[in-house]
């Protein structure tokens, strides 16, 4: 899942992004407002953390452009300012969840990945498909009650192919949601990850779980 | 002294009628009873006058027998009326039958001059008035050749009396007339005070409760929209400049929290999510020094603004103290360079002290060193890669002039002319290294105030030049 962190304070910004890239997350992040509405409106983020006071272009006016671009972005407004109004003000605005410093990472981590299952029509907070199992909180997956390690990137491309669960998913689709915009890989590097994948989740005795459709991406769950 | 203005009103305004009322009052009852007290006399004394012209002195005998159209007066019980007559010497010559065994008072003075008193009846308690008259007694006319004529040896005293209450009774009916009506007249005026001092002072009290419902969180009301009397409405204009220059200091307070409490929330947030982020997984030592270090640069950042914001709160109580000394400013504009020489250097800024050798200022050490590092702080800060700060100084009549120039301002006249606001980063943010919060030129130019001088912004170009005047 790609996450963009839009916050001036330097020591801030660089802890959400480690904190996010560690959990898996494909993190791009600025301080800067310009720079913030050129990432926002450019990439497919399933969720922008936004901060409000921004040098450049203030965050309000990133969220609206985005909103009128009508990119599919989640929004979460990270702000010290916690008036009625200034929430209020955001929330009409189009932003999607909002919170006030300082707040737990385990809290904005658990926001995150709320807004994340909302874009995926996802309420349950675990997926089954099949006899595979994901814990989209623990980030746990077994098949056949059988526990299955995978590694963050791993996780992070079962979670988005499990998210969109009987669609067939381009490769560059894959690419634009778990890689950073500043990733030295290729895209080929999707085919890779879905090799290792197969190899922890599928065996000889059990029915394939990821299907390649030549020239049109992959697929999970039952092919149509 | 009452302290309401209505009893204070009604006290003086009833006060003052009643004590006229009462003065007119006395003077009309005094002429009134003079006038009839003296008709009365008059008519007493042609009577007493009439029954001394009837007593004879016949031969060195007193003769007083008086006619009887004079008499008829003196038996009527019902109005009874007295005379006696008596010599020089006090022996009675005769008195009038009603009197009796009594004797009237014997108001003798000089011979002609009559005298008046008032008295009582003898019999009844009665009021009487009495006329007194000494008299030489008539000389019989028909004696030709007296043997002797009547002389002042011979004076006679007559007392007339007549009853007197009539009279008295009228005076008292007009004392009684008087009182009632100017105490009425003072009981109707005090009602009609009272009314119209209510009415009056109406416009205070619709004020009052106008300023009694002005809360506290909301100074936007003013008071007395509607019409009000000349000496009310400026009352009302400056109690409403009052609120106005409340409102804005209630307004830039709250604003100051906000920003201060938005200025702490930030920093905390950092510490709090680079904790909780190292937390999650185990690490190895060094990332644990790394987050560490982090964290203490980050307190160092807040060190700095509760620093920035104990002085400004101390300025603003005037509550320091300055030790004015020799200052050589070049010298001093090179000991703050230390702690930028790291960030100069890594972002590849030249710097240059151009203020001439021996350049000397009679200041407070400690605030000009801060006004210095305060300054040099704000263009490292705001200074773009590679760009030029310089810091000259001059002699300006009894001022002297600092100014710290820096390349690489992106700020329009508007934003330079709001610099010295506090928490005014010129577009709401940080600045490179996201420590910086908008409090440092406005310490300057508090402290600029402390030190009787002050400063001001200018945008030329790209330069951005801030200038401190101090007195030399």
């Amino acid at each position: 899942m790609r996450i963009l962190v839009i916050e001036d304070y330097r020591p801030l910004r660089e802890s959400l992004t480690k904190g996010l890239h560690e959990m898996g997350y494909a993190v791009d992040a600025t301080g800067d407002g310009e720079e913030g509405l050129w990432y926002a409106t450019g990439g497919q983020y399933d969720v922008i953390v936004l901060d409000l006071m921004l040098p450049g272009v203030n965050g309000l006016q990133i969220l609206k452009a985005v909103r009128d671009k009508g990119c599919g972005s989640h929004v979460l407004i990270l702000t010290a300012k916690d008036t009625v109004e200034d929430r209020v003000r955001g929330l009409n605005l189009g932003a999607d969840d909002y919170l006030v410093k300082p707040f737990a990472f385990e809290e904005l981590l658990a926001r995150i990945r709320a807004l994340v299952r909302r874009g995926y029509r996802q309420k349950h907070p675990a997926i089954e498909i099949q006899d595979l199992h994901i814990d989209l909180t623990t980030q746990r997956v077994r098949r056949g009650g059988k526990e299955i390690t995978l590694t963050p990137r791993e996780y992070v491309l079962l979670e988005y192919l499990a998210l969109r669960a009987g669609e067939v998913v381009s490769r560059a689709e894959i690419w634009e949601h778990t890689y950073e915009f500043h990733s030295t890989a290729s895209s080929n590097v999707v085919d890779v990850y879905i090799g290792y994948l197969r190899k922890k989740i599928e065996h000889a005795d059990a029915p394939r779980l990821i299907h390649t459709l030549r020239g049109r991406g992959y697929l999970l769950g039952e092919k149509p | 002294m009452t302290s309401s203005l209505r009893t204070r009103l009604l006290i003086g305004t009833i006060g003052g009628m009643a004590l006229l009322l009462a003065g007119l009052s006395v003077t009309v009852y005094a002429v009134i009873r003079h006038a009839l007290v003296a008709e009365f006399d008059v008519s007493l004394t042609s009577t007493a006058e009439i029954l001394a012209a009837s007593v004879e002195f016949e031969a060195g005998v007193i003769d007083a027998e008086f006619e009887e159209q004079h008499l008829r007066e003196f038996n009527d019980a019902e109005q009874p009326a007295y005379y006696q007559v008596w010599r020089r010497d006090g022996e009675v010559v005769c008195r009038s039958p009603l009197v009796g065994a009594h004797d009237l008072p014997r108001l003798h003075g000089p011979v002609g001059a009559p005298i008046h008193s008032a008295c009582r009846d003898p019999h009844n308690h009665r009021r009487l008035r009495a006329v007194g008259l000494t008299f030489v007694p008539r000389t019989d006319p028909q004696d030709q050749d007296p043997p002797r004529r009547a002389t002042e040896q011979d004076a006679l005293v007559m007392v007339v009396a007549r009853d007197a209450s009539r009279l008295y009774g009228q005076l008292a009916f007009l004392r009684w007339l008087l009182l009632g009506v100017a105490g009425a007249t003072t009981a109707l005026a005090l009602l009609v005070a009272a009314v119209v001092v209510r009415r009056g002072l109406g416009p205070l009290d619709s004020i009052a409760v106008e300023i009694a419902a002005i809360r506290e969180d909301d100074l936007g009301t003013r008071i007395g929209q509607g019409p009000l009397p000349g000496e009310i409405a400026p009352i009302r204009d400056r109690l409403n400049a009052l609120l106005s220059r409340l409102e804005k200091a209630f307004d830039r307070e709250r604003r100051i929290t906000a920003d201060v409490a938005h200025e702490l929330r930030t920093p905390l947030a950092g510490i709090r999510a680079t904790i909780e982020v190292a937390l999650t997984r185990q690490r190895e030592a060094g990332e644990y020094r790394s987050v560490l270090s982090q964290c203490l640069e980050i307190t160092a950042g807040m060190e700095t603004l509760v620093a920035n914001l104990l002085m400004l709160a101390r300025l603003d109580a005037g509550a320091t103290t300055l030790q004015m000394e020799r200052i050589d400013l070049a010298e001093l504009a090179d000991s703050i360079r230390a702690p930028f020489a790291e960030k100069v250097a890594a972002r590849g800024l030249t710097w240059e002290n151009g203020i001439g050798e021996d350049f000397v200022v009679h200041s407070d050490r400690v605030s000009l060193r801060m006004i210095l590092s305060n300054l040099l702080d704000n263009a490292v800060e705001y200074t773009a890669s590679a760009g030029h700060i310089g810091i000259t100084a001059r002699q300006a009549g009894d001022k002297v002039e600092i100014a710290v120039a820096n390349t690489g301002c992106t700020l329009t006249r508007e934003q330079a002319a709001q610099v010295f606001e506090r928490f005014s980063r010129a577009d709401a943010a940080r600045g490179q290294t996201g420590v910086h919060c908008g409090l440092g030129l406005a310490l300057v130019q508090e402290m600029a105030k402390a030190l009787h001088g002050s400063a001001t912004a200018e945008v030329r170009g790209n330069t951005l030049t801030v200038r401190v005047t101090l007195p030399v």
